[in-house]
């Protein structure tokens, strides 16, 4: 008995030791996430640069040789906040893995696409940092890197960050942005964005106004947190000196209110908005041309005097012919809207953000719709200025 | 430095491995159940849907790395097992027999020295010589050596059947197999026969140690592979009854092995005599003390050439002898034998991590989709505690201030043995015999053809990455160019790791090429043998 008893005593204790041991590893583990992985995480990109200095200089770049007009417009801060042409872009779900599609978009649209949006949420993740890789890759490529940047906040360890603890992060979190709560962030970013050391644009908590949509709207912050947020977040890149950046204030126009979230015209460059066209796929939605969507909502962000940009233009094909749609909203468009500066298609084949089903807006392969923008573009817009 | 090593007084001293007490046994306890954590930690991460990009490939990789960690675990619970066999004091009066045994080619002087050893050897014994080469002069070396010379010529199964022919024409109970390269100490019967007053006990094997060393690159790998096994392994599996027997250096009771029908025969012959003695009952017991000293193999050629024959020869254990004698063995002897007949898939696995990053880069499969940082967090205190627990087990050596250290050496040249290794599985799978080659004595001149594959590796390794500089300087789109890179130099990383060892087999079989053949036994005193036990 006295034996057995001993024997426990002995077992229990190496292992009461042994996972000890193990914690340790971890505790250091989790101590060294900053330097450590931050390390590793360098170390991945070094090699992307190190590549890039070694062996690209061997390599003709042709898309930034096609896009070489645009130079003159992202290597200057004050010409990309009132550009004097249309500048268009894309998003492409497919950019983690290649940016291919895209490339395959300029061909079709005969016109090499200056402008590339990602999304990134805000967070602890290695994709919630400053997607250095994309960007760098994106000016490799000729075009400045659009960021939709969502302040999504309960993907943060609030015990690593000091962060008073929160069971829903999101409830009024636009006020604690505004006290700082999240500058640890928020100075990450800046100081990478300083060292991408080229512009790029950020549209900060899109839709600030739906109230179904994103924790960032009016079911959990006020009108004036979200614009003493957004203030704050502009402030901590000036204070830091990172003037490399374009900020697009993006709200949902189809909701009554929408004025009281301005941050005001000192802290904003664009005005952004969506125009996208559901089609009939959806028991709310009809088949709505761009104009009865965009029109709409130009006349009523015009008083903000700011250059528009629609951060996403799609139609679906269910309810009505999508070259067709393409064609009108692209005929005579300067003349029509004279303030819209940029236009970046969505070019997403698997959507589920909105509808519980996928939703493919992509046009990439399609050629009677790409065929319509291009001949509508060449038509009807004094492309000759551009090229 | 190598050339202080030789006179290594060090080696001629008898020697045996530290008592285990209760708080090593304890501290190590501490290290698996760390180990056992993290590993845990690290299958966790491991088997996420998230990680998978090619499926095939991704259940291969896995295959190889957790083949690989399995054969760790059974290794730390092993070394939990641990134990040392008291010395007993032998019986007087017991009839002991040694045999060791010439073949045509095997240097004479060598016999010379090894016989005036065995009769050296303080416990009354005879000695015999098995001899099948037809040479008068051995059989006056054997004289000279008061040992009994055996002629035994035409007898199928090399060493094995001579021995068996020799146990038939003798009257003593207990047979000593000495190797005939080894060079015994006097106290060798006496650190060995007192086990046998058990009468259960079917042989005892001791520890296998060398001096020749300082030859080559090839030698210190050679013998930095054995001494782990023939110090905490060996004890470990004394400690669950399944200590086996080497061959070299065993002391058979002759009751035993004519319970089996003599001595197994084969390219294994040692574990398949063993396996055989275990199945009828026979208890082992392996003492960790050196009492004698030998040759490995000096040039990277004949290195492989034993290996060859090892690898071929421990898979017939498996195939031939486990199942037909599971029901037989003890739980813990089945797994040890499974273990241990399975130990040559490594040139398998090996084959197939030298293989991936190839298959990624010539049909672009890639196998996983893992991030480096966290494959390294949730990997690194698995690498650190096993190598903690390879160190701490070090205390158990069974002569600790020539055999300590990392052994890189001997990871290399296992690594880049692993042609050998997959020749010997695939030879195995098909039923293939390779021709009984016995390990060379002395060091063989010229550049081994075993490098062969290996330099094939390091070409196709230079021609991929010139292919991979032309195909991202023109060909891949831009498109992908930047985003593919850190995975294509990650790669080139995961095969250069497998470069770096496998150009240190080529190193080694270049500086063994030259080696100017010697025969280091000339050198040796038989006078400075000390078989008084070191001062601790």
């Amino acid at each position: 008995m006295k034996n057995k008893l001993k024997r426990l005593a002995f077992v229990s204790a190496a292992a009461f030791l042994g996972i000890a041991l193990v914690l340790i590893f971890v505790y250091l583990g989790n101590r060294s996430s900053g330097p450590i992985s931050e390390a590793l995480g360098t170390l991945g990109d070094k090699v992307t640069d190190v590549e890039h200095s070694l062996l690209m200089k061997g390599r003709e770049p042709v898309r930034s040789k096609e896009l070489a007009w645009f130079n003159k417009y992202r290597n200057d801060t004050a010409l990309l906040r009132h550009p004097d042409t249309i500048l268009l872009g894309v998003y492409d779900n497919d950019y983690q893995k290649s940016f291919d599609n895209i490339l395959k978009l300029d061909k079709m649209l005969d016109a090499p696409l200056p402008l590339i949006q990602i999304y990134i949420a805000w967070g602890d993740k290695d994709n919630e940092q400053f997607p250095m890789l994309y960007a760098k890759a994106i000016y490799d490529l000729g075009s400045t890197p659009m960021i939709t940047w969502e302040p999504w906040l309960n993907d943060f360890n609030r015990e690593e960050h000091n962060l008073p603890p929160a069971i829903q992060p999101d409830k009024n979190g636009m006020a604690a942005v505004a006290r700082g709560e999240y500058d640890f962030y928020i100075k990450a970013w800046a100081e990478d964005v300083k060292s991408f050391g080229h512009d790029i644009f950020i549209r900060l908590g899109h839709e600030m106004n739906d109230p179904y949509r994103y924790p960032w709207g009016p079911q959990n912050n006020k009108p004036k947190d979200f614009v003493a947020a957004w203030r704050h977040v502009v402030d901590v890149f000036r204070k830091m000196k990172v003037n490399n950046v374009l900020w697009i204030w993006a709200p949902q126009p189809a909701y009554l209110h929408y004025k009281e979230y301005y941050p005001g015209k000192n802290y904003v460059d664009w005005v952004g908005v969506g125009a996208l066209n559901y089609g009939t796929v959806a028991p709310w939605s009809k088949w709505w041309t761009f104009k009865e969507i965009f029109g709409n909502y130009y006349d009523k962000l015009k008083p903000f005097k700011k250059p528009f940009m629609v951060t996403e233009m799609g139609s679906l094909t269910v309810g009505g012919e999508r070259d067709e749609w393409f064609k009108k909203a692209f005929t005579n468009l300067p003349k029509k809207y004279p303030d819209l500066k940029a236009i970046l298609f969505f070019d997403d084949n698997s959507d589920n953000t909105t509808l519980n089903k996928t939703l493919d807006w992509s046009i990439v392969d399609d050629s009677t719709t790409c065929e319509a923008i291009r001949t509508a573009i060449q038509t009807t817009w004094n492309v000759n200025e551009k090229k | 430095m190598l050339k202080t090593n030789r006179k290594n007084k060090d080696y001629w001293q008898f020697w045996e491995a530290r008592e285990v007490t209760t708080t090593s046994r304890f501290f190590f306890l501490i290290l698996v159940i760390a180990g056992v954590v993290s590993i845990a930690r690290f299958f966790d991460w491991w088997f996420r849907t998230g990680h998978l990009a090619s499926i095939p490939l991704f259940v291969l990789l896995s295959l190889i790395i957790w083949y690989g960690i399995l054969r760790i675990i059974v290794i730390w619970i092993n070394y939990l097992g641990i134990k040392k066999p008291e010395r007993i004091e032998p019986e007087k009066g017991l009839k002991v027999a040694i045999f060791t045994t010439s073949s045509p080619g095997e240097p004479l002087s060598m016999f010379d020295k090894t016989l005036e050893a065995c009769s050296n050897i303080d416990y009354p014994h005879t000695t015999y010589l098995l001899d099948d080469t037809q040479d008068a002069r051995f059989k006056a070396v054997a004289e000279k050596h008061g040992a009994v010379w055996l002629e035994l010529v035409g007898l199928p199964g090399a060493k094995a059947g001579k021995v068996n022919k020799a146990l038939q024409m003798i009257d003593e109970d207990f047979v000593l197999i000495m190797d005939p390269d080894h060079i015994p100490f006097p106290n060798f019967l006496d650190e060995v026969l007192g086990y046998f007053k058990d009468k259960e006990v079917g042989f005892v094997q001791v520890s296998q140690a060398y001096y020749n060393q300082y030859r080559s690159f090839t030698a210190r790998g050679a013998a930095e592979q054995t001494y782990t096994f023939y110090g905490p392994t060996m004890m470990g599996m004394h400690g669950f009854g399944t200590s086996v027997a080497i061959g070299a250096n065993c002391t058979f009771r002759k009751k035993a092995l004519e319970s089996i029908g003599g001595h197994g025969i084969g390219l294994a012959e040692d574990l398949i005599t063993s396996i055989r003695l275990h199945a009828a009952g026979w208890k082992s017991v392996f003492r960790p003390v050196v009492v004698s000293r030998g040759l490995v193999p000096e040039d990277f050629g004949s290195f492989c050439k034993q290996q060859l024959k090892w690898s071929r020869g421990v898979f017939e254990v498996l195939f031939s002898e486990w199942p037909r004698l599971f029901t037989k063995l003890t739980g813990w002897q089945r797994l040890s034998y499974l273990t241990i007949s399975t130990y040559y898939l490594v040139g398998v696995t090996t084959f197939l991590y030298v293989a991936i990053p190839f298959l990624y880069f010539w049909a672009g499969w890639l196998p996983a989709n893992m991030d480096f940082g966290m494959f390294l967090i949730k990997g690194l205190p698995v690498v650190i505690i096993a190598v903690l627990i390879y160190l701490y087990v070090q205390r158990w050596l069974s002569h600790p201030p020539t055999e300590r250290g990392l052994h890189w050496r001997g990871m290399i040249l296992k690594f880049a043995t692993w042609p050998v290794f997959f020749l010997g599985a695939m030879l195995a799978v098909v039923n293939a015999e390779i021709p009984y080659i016995p390990t060379a004595k002395k060091a063989v001149k010229g550049l081994s053809p075993y490098t062969r594959p290996l330099i094939f590796q390091v070409i196709l390794f230079v021609l991929t990455l010139a292919y991979v500089i032309y195909d991202r300087l023109y060909v891949v789109s831009e498109g992908i160019l930047a985003l593919t890179s850190q995975k294509v130099w990650g790669m080139f990383a995961f095969a250069f790791v497998a470069i770096i060892m496998v150009a240190g087999g080529i190193y080694a079989a270049y500086e063994s090429s030259n080696l100017e053949p010697e025969e280091p036994w000339k050198e040796i005193n038989l006078q400075d043998i000390k078989k008084e036990k070191h001062e601790k």
